[in-house]
């Protein structure tokens, strides 16, 4: 029996409705309890602000393109480099750092969990290995379908039955967690060289177009009672004009699932882009917000971009080529047949550069307008709008207009009459940065009921306990206060262990792999279906026996399973 | 018994398909697989080492206990200043990941194969990128494939017939009619004789070919003398027209790039052609990897410390300078006074200078069988073989990851366990 | 005379490559292909015994005549034979000048070593030990 008990601490639990309660948690065995004995170990928390552990909904750290954006990039792995020390290994890396280093840097700011944006299902057995190496965190992947063959010609088919069987398979075979749609259709265009605009588009030689891979999904997560909503990565990324497009995307969702959102955006500020040109080019925050707000079923992650070097990444292939036209540093692609693709470029994304000012203002702009924090997750898509090292500092200019202003000022002139951020008074509390740093997210990802995301009783004992004394700061003066706070725990507590103190690494960790198994009852096995062997057989270059993930791939398994309702 | 979708443990297609037939443990048939795998598949069992062997001290050798080689190869590593462990191409990823482990605390060298093979392609493509996909992208789609420095037929028997050539695809009527192979060489190849176009290059003259093309691509062909290496101008615009008339090219190339003169400017060159051509058509490229989980071995080094091969652990951090902290060149300037090499065969396949400074210092191998460095080491300790008697994971040469699986028991250890008992010494000494 | 010294793989090198003790293994590796007029320049004839010498050695091969392979290069299978004579510079890439380097080849009475010969002579210690029955 392990106790732990973590004393005076100054709790914000929004699932909990505790919005800074000084109280006591007993930890035991990893999950939070009524109290604990007297031997237990004993963390006095001193009045510090105590949240649940950190939850991202979106982050890029595990993977093939990931671990690529390492391999071609010696420059950025001499940018991070830590020498080995006691428990911690070396780690190399600022934006696309080692999975050492960026487990130790997640757990150091206080985050427990993490959400792979993107997999491959061809690839998914690299993902699980990295995840292995990902110590301090629980991990899971969100599963790539924006390409799929089987998927495309069942939804030409009028098939949705069979759409819905493909998925299922697929995620169980590879464990994955979640539907990721990544510019859906325009990912098998780019294996010719093509893109696709927008949602009406058809792909080529599939006869689809993209809004119908994206409601065909929807309805398929649904009917499998997948924990999270399908996650898309909008058609049309990074363009000017684009917004018109995420918005008629988002007025094209159903509210499906009472639970939680029937579509999760993700990193919207590049979605939300003005003018018809990179010369009009111009803010267009406002009518996504404004569609957010009237759309409960939407929930969007910001995909904020802070100034500096950082690489993008993406299965987004085409869109990557073109940004690499307009960035000439280095370009790789990497096409997964019947699947989907990526690509990855180093960027710089500086202040004097009136686009990279106006993209900065976006994110914040999304965050500050959409009303609901469980509607909008803080993030910077990691690492294509900043490396995720960069939240305390969005945290901080959510909190404080007054930083904004300052920062606002060392940005591009012409900034102020591209945007609307100078005339947000917002200023996001605690609660709301809580919500939008864990709690949201972990709802948003379905994953509350397996503890994640909150303090109650009965959850995994994740914890953060960040040395800031809430009463005693004014967040919107004292933002440097805030930044520190959030950058290093006083504490961060992975299942009942304390894993680092005051930002040095305690232990090695072993992390969990959450994934998803929907279970579809007879006659729903798409591996039985002889047009689906044969299409195996003769088009994926390996067998389909060796496709599926073993079990011996993923150290500590969190198997959830689902029930489909065809 | 009969095995059906085995992995081939022998170069970097990793050809799934395999059958294997075995009587006991004799394998007695093979199918689906090439000449090579074929033949690595049904000799496994001979030239196996039944157990550790030593020196005797008496200019000859003696059995051990692999209690007793372990014991040895701990306390040469740990007696070491600056450890070299090299190979890691023909193992598991568990082994290579471990290996990674115990040279970052013994502050050592941990390098692969890669840097005789295709470590310039990486010094290129940490350059410019990388425009690649999988194989089966290029199967299903590809129009044109070039093999450029490299001979397929001999060194990947498979790779036309499972990807290119011969493999029929999802966008091709008829595969074999309607894609067009160009084969770029200085001699005269087996592969070269079934190309639409053989360009036959004078040594030395590749980067010079590129230049070029690429020129001509770009609508410059103005500048382009009459004949380039060897090469004719009207030669070079024939090329660079089916290249750009492609729907899907496949640009495919080998050491024939990065072990001539020019080195990894060579492989720029051609990304830069390949970039260039992407401004008009889709094109990809694959270096063809030799060893069957040589990519495996960068893929695990990167996330492991950030960089692919090559990494020097000296000053606790990882450090990587090709040139500097590469095998070749660590054993040339004698630099290292310990090495740990696994499943590789540096005896066969590295410069006489490097050898000698091997032969002079404690070595240790790890390999199945009796091989060219046998008698360089002081230490052989046999393990199973990947892929027929112990499984594990590998990448393929496009990096798709690859389950391998075991269908004989001879015995004998695995790779990751003897690695990992060796490393469970060292940390006995020195810990974390 | 002075050739290129080109190496590179071939499919008979490859058989051998997990059971390098063997002759045949031996036989693929020590095997120069040249061009046959510079064959005829050289006054040898196929299976003759050639010396190359290069900045770490010498090593005899025997000649192969290849049409395919240009004039002023050989071609040797990579393997112990061929690295027998080169040395370790890399040029600030880690890669040797497997392909690279110049040598000088005569003819000559000499025979062609073994393998484990070649590895006696810098250093090395044969192992004998029939195979696992």
């Amino acid at each position: 029996m392990n106790e732990l008990l973590v004393k005076n601490a100054y709790v914000i639990d929004p699932i909990n409705r505790i919005n800074g309660e000084v109280m006591d948690i007993a930890i035991r065995d990893g999950r939070i309890v009524e109290d604990v004995g007297p031997k237990a170990t004993v963390i006095d928390a001193g009045g510090c602000l105590t949240l649940p552990g950190g939850v991202d909904s979106h982050t890029h750290v595990c993977g093939t393109k990931v671990n690529f954006g390492r391999y071609m990039s010696p420059e950025d792995m001499r940018a991070g480099r830590v020498a080995r020390r006691g428990v911690k290994h070396a780690t190399s890396g600022y934006s696309v750092p080692t999975t050492y280093a960026n487990s130790y840097r997640y757990a150091v700011m206080g985050y427990t969990t993490l959400l792979e944006g993107a997999m491959a299902p061809l690839e998914a057995r690299h993902t699980h290995e990295e995840f292995s190496a990902t110590p301090l965190q629980d991990m899971m992947a969100n599963t790539l379908f924006d390409g799929n063959w089987g998927i495309m010609n069942a939804i030409r088919d009028g098939d949705q039955e069979r759409v819905t069987e493909i998925v299922g398979w697929t995620l169980s075979a590879v464990k994955g967690f979640g539907i990721k749609l990544t510019n859906p259709g325009g990912t098998e265009a780019w294996g010719f060289g093509k893109n696709i605009t927008c949602i009406k588009d058809e792909v080529p030689n599939f006869g689809v177009t993209p809004i119908e891979i994206i409601l065909a999904m929807i309805r398929a997560c649904e009917t499998l009672r997948l924990p999270h909503s399908v996650h898309l990565h909008c058609n049309n990324l990074g363009n000017p004009g684009n917004y018109a497009c995420t918005v008629g995307t988002f007025n094209q969702v159903p509210d499906l699932n009472e639970k939680r959102q029937t579509l999760y955006a993700t990193h919207v500020q590049f979605h939300s882009y003005g003018g018809s040109d990179w010369k009009t080019f111009c803010s267009k925050a406002e009518p996504v917000a404004y569609t957010v707000n009237n759309r409960p079923q939407i929930v969007i992650d910001m995909g904020q971009v802070m100034f500096g070097k950082t690489t993008t990444m993406t299965a987004d292939g085409p869109m990557e080529f073109n940004l690499y036209r307009l960035h000439h540093d280095k370009w790789s692609n990497h096409d997964v047949e019947l699947e989907t693709g990526s690509g990855i470029i180093p960027v710089y994304y500086r202040r004097k550069n009136l686009v990279n000012s106006v993209m900065w203002a976006i994110g914040l702009e999304l965050a500050l307008l959409v009303k609901n924090p469980w509607q909008c997750m803080l993030t910077t898509d990691n690492p294509n709008g900043a490396p995720f090292v960069k939240y305390p500092e969005i945290i901080a200019l959510l909190m404080s207009k007054k930083y904004r202003d300052a920062e606002f000022a060392t940005v591009h002139p012409e900034t102020g009459s591209r945007v609307v951020l100078p005339a947000l008074d917002r200023e996001l509390d605690w609660n709301e940065i809580a919500v939008m740093t864990r709690a949201g997210q972990a709802k948003a990802l379905g994953i509350t009921g397996i503890g994640k995301g909150h303090l109650g009783l009965g959850a995994e004992a994740d914890i953060a306990i960040y040395p800031i004394r809430v009463g005693e700061v004014d967040p919107a003066q004292e933002y440097r206060k805030v930044i520190d706070a959030f950058s290093r725990t006083k504490y961060t507590i992975k299942r009942g262990r304390p894993v680092t103190r005051d930002g040095e690494v305690l232990v090695h960790g072993e992390n969990t792999t959450i994934w998803v198994d929907p279970k579809m009852g007879p006659g729903h096995d798409i591996s039985q279906d002889t047009e689906f062997v044969k299409m195996f057989d003769r088009y994926y270059s390996v067998r389909m026996s060796n496709y599926p993930v073993q079990d011996e791939y993923l150290k500590r398994s969190l198997r959830m399973e689902t029930e489909a309702v065809f | 018994m009969i095995y059906t979708d085995m992995v081939c443990p022998f170069c970097g297609c990793l050809c799934d398909d395999v059958v294997i037939e075995t009587e006991g443990d004799r394998v007695v048939r093979v199918d689906n697989a090439c000449t090579l795998g074929t033949h690595k598949l049904m000799t496994t069992r001979k030239d196996r080492l039944k157990g550790p062997i030593m020196r005797d001290g008496a200019g000859g050798w003696r059995d051990a206990s692999y209690e007793e080689a372990i014991e040895y190869a701990a306390g040469v590593l740990l007696d070491a200043d600056r450890p070299l462990l090299y190979g890691w191409s023909s193992t598991q990823g568990e082994a290579q990941g471990l290996g990674v482990s115990m040279a970052e605390l013994l502050g050592g060298v941990i390098d692969s194969t890669t840097s005789v093979c295709h470590g310039p392609s990486i010094l290129a493509i940490q350059e410019v990128g990388h425009p690649g996909c999988t194989l089966g992208q290029v199967k299903n789609r590809a129009d044109v494939i070039v093999y450029w420095g490299c001979n397929p037929t001999e060194a990947h028997p498979r790779h036309m017939s499972r990807y290119t050539t011969y493999a029929d695809g999802f966008f091709l009527q008829n595969s074999f009619r309607e894609r067009k192979l160009i084969v770029v060489d200085i001699r005269k190849t087996e592969t070269a004789s079934i190309a639409d176009e053989f360009v036959q290059i004078k040594p030395g003259g590749d980067y010079a070919v590129f230049s070029a093309l690429r020129a001509i691509v770009r609508g410059r062909g103005a500048v382009v003398p009459p004949t380039v290496a060897g090469v004719t101008k009207e030669q070079l615009e024939k090329i660079a027209e089916i290249c750009k008339s492609a729907k899907f090219g496949a640009f495919f190339f080998g050491v024939g790039l990065t072990m001539a003169p020019g080195r990894y400017k060579n492989v720029r060159n051609a990304i830069e052609l390949v970039d260039e051509l992407n401004r008009h058509t889709k094109w990809t490229l694959t270096p063809l990897r030799g060893h069957y989980n040589v990519y495996g071995s960068n893929e695990v080094f990167t996330w492991m410390t950030g960089y692919p091969y090559a990494v020097d652990f000296s000053r606790q951090i990882a450090f990587y300078n090709p040139g500097e902290t590469t095998s070749v060149d660590i054993l040339a300037r004698k630099e290292c006074d310990a090495c740990l090499i696994v499943a590789s065969d540096p005896g066969a396949h590295f410069p006489r200078k490097c050898l000698e400074h091997l032969a002079s210092i404690p070595t240790v191998l790890i390999d199945p069988a009796q091989t060219v460095t046998t008698p360089l080491c002081r230490c052989q300790i046999p393990t199973a073989v990947t892929g027929i008697d112990a499984s594990g994971t590998a990448y393929r040469m496009d990096g798709v990851p690859i389950h391998m699986k075991a269908f004989l028991d001879l015995g004998y250890p695995t790779d990751t366990e003897i690695v990992g008992r060796i490393f469970e010494k060292v940390k006995e000494v020195r810990h974390p | 005379m002075r050739f290129l010294f080109n190496t590179g793989r071939t499919v008979a090198q490859g058989i051998g490559l997990d059971r390098k003790s063997g002759t045949e293994y031996a036989g693929a590796t020590s095997r120069c292909m040249m061009n046959p007029v510079d064959m005829m320049d050289l006054d040898v004839e196929s299976g003759d015994h050639l010396v190359v010498r290069g900045p770490a050695g010498e090593v005899v091969l025997s000649v192969v005549p290849a049409e395919g392979t240009p004039r002023g290069m050989v071609f040797v299978p990579l393997g112990p034979y061929a690295n027998h004579v080169l040395g370790g510079e890399t040029h600030g890439t880690g890669m040797p000048d497997f392909k690279t380097q110049t040598v000088e080849i005569e003819p000559t009475e000499r025979e062609v070593p073994t393998v484990t010969e070649l590895m006696e002579e810098i250093g090395g210690v044969a192992y004998e030990q029939g195979a696992r029955p």
